[in-house]
């Protein structure tokens, strides 16, 4: 595989912190000197903050009230 | 050893990101109180038996999925490890690099990235069968480890990478799909 092959194929691992300190050091060394790659990695950065961001759900204040009370009130 | 004294000061403040979860796992608000309620009481129940110290969040969740595995799935087939075929990697980013001209790549992206609407993300992770959904979750807008979300759903780590991977990959080709129908990509954008 190529270097490129490579640091595309680690990209989520990359993202969610599991690669060890050596292959981070060798996809940051990569991603220094490939534009095509770094365009890669920043669009799954930014999908994964849209995707978290937009998920957002409010939770409603009456079912935090109800939640508190069943737990006071005991099973 | 917790004290059960502390139960409602350590986790209720956790509640508002469990219900989010149970939203999405269960499709609906009014299971989603269901199933938070039911979480907690649980939770309660057994507060002396969780160290004091260790993850509660991750603790709260492994009571979350198993109370929801148990009790609310509807999706009784076996783990589809292999339903999703053979996707591609990067699945977006090369389609879309794919469809349309390099100059305007940078905002092609954009285009999606900005014009993807909450409900078109929701209902993209809803489409995902239960087993993906729950660890795309777990891990994506929850933030645990690898290995945190294999003790939450007590399944090697090797199957939390591939369900992981698997179901990021059904997830990017859903969003596609509702950015075509939004007209946020496609024939417009391709080179003549």
């Amino acid at each position: 595989m190529s270097d490129c092959d490579d640091a595309l194929h680690e990209v989520y691992s990359y993202l969610d912190q599991e690669v060890n300190w050596y292959r981070s050091w060798i996809i940051r060394r990569h991603l220094k000197g490939c534009p095509p790659c770094v365009q890669a990695y920043k669009f799954e950065q930014r999908l994964r903050v849209v995707v978290k961001e937009r998920l957002h759900e409010e939770v409603p204040p009456e079912f935090m009230e109800r939640l508190r009370q069943a737990i006071q009130n005991g099973p | 050893m917790a004290d059960q004294a502390n139960f409602e000061r350590d986790a209720m403040p956790l509640a508002p990101q469990l219900y989010g979860a149970a939203v999405r796992l269960t499709r609906n608000p009014a299971d989603a109180e269901d199933l938070v309620q039911e979480t907690f009481l649980k939770a309660y129940r057994a507060y002396n038996t969780f160290e004091e110290g260790t993850n509660l969040k991750a603790w709260l969740y492994r009571i979350l999925t198993n109370t929801f595995i148990n009790n609310y799935r509807r999706d009784t087939r076996r783990p589809q490890e292999t339903d999703l075929g053979e996707l591609e990697d990067l699945y977006l980013f090369r389609r879309l690099a794919r469809e349309t001209s390099p100059t305007s790549s940078g905002s092609a992206e954009d285009q999606l990235l900005e014009g993807l609407v909450e409900e078109d993300i929701k209902q993209a992770i809803e489409s995902l069968p239960e087993n993906f959904r729950m660890v795309v979750l777990l891990a994506d807008l929850e933030g645990f480890s690898y290995k945190e979300i294999a003790d939450i759903l007590d399944i090697p780590i090797g199957t939390v990478m591939s369900r992981l991977h698997r179901g990021r990959k059904a997830l990017q080709v859903a969003l596609w799909d509702f950015a075509t129908k939004r007209g946020l990509v496609g024939e417009g954008d391709r080179p003549r």
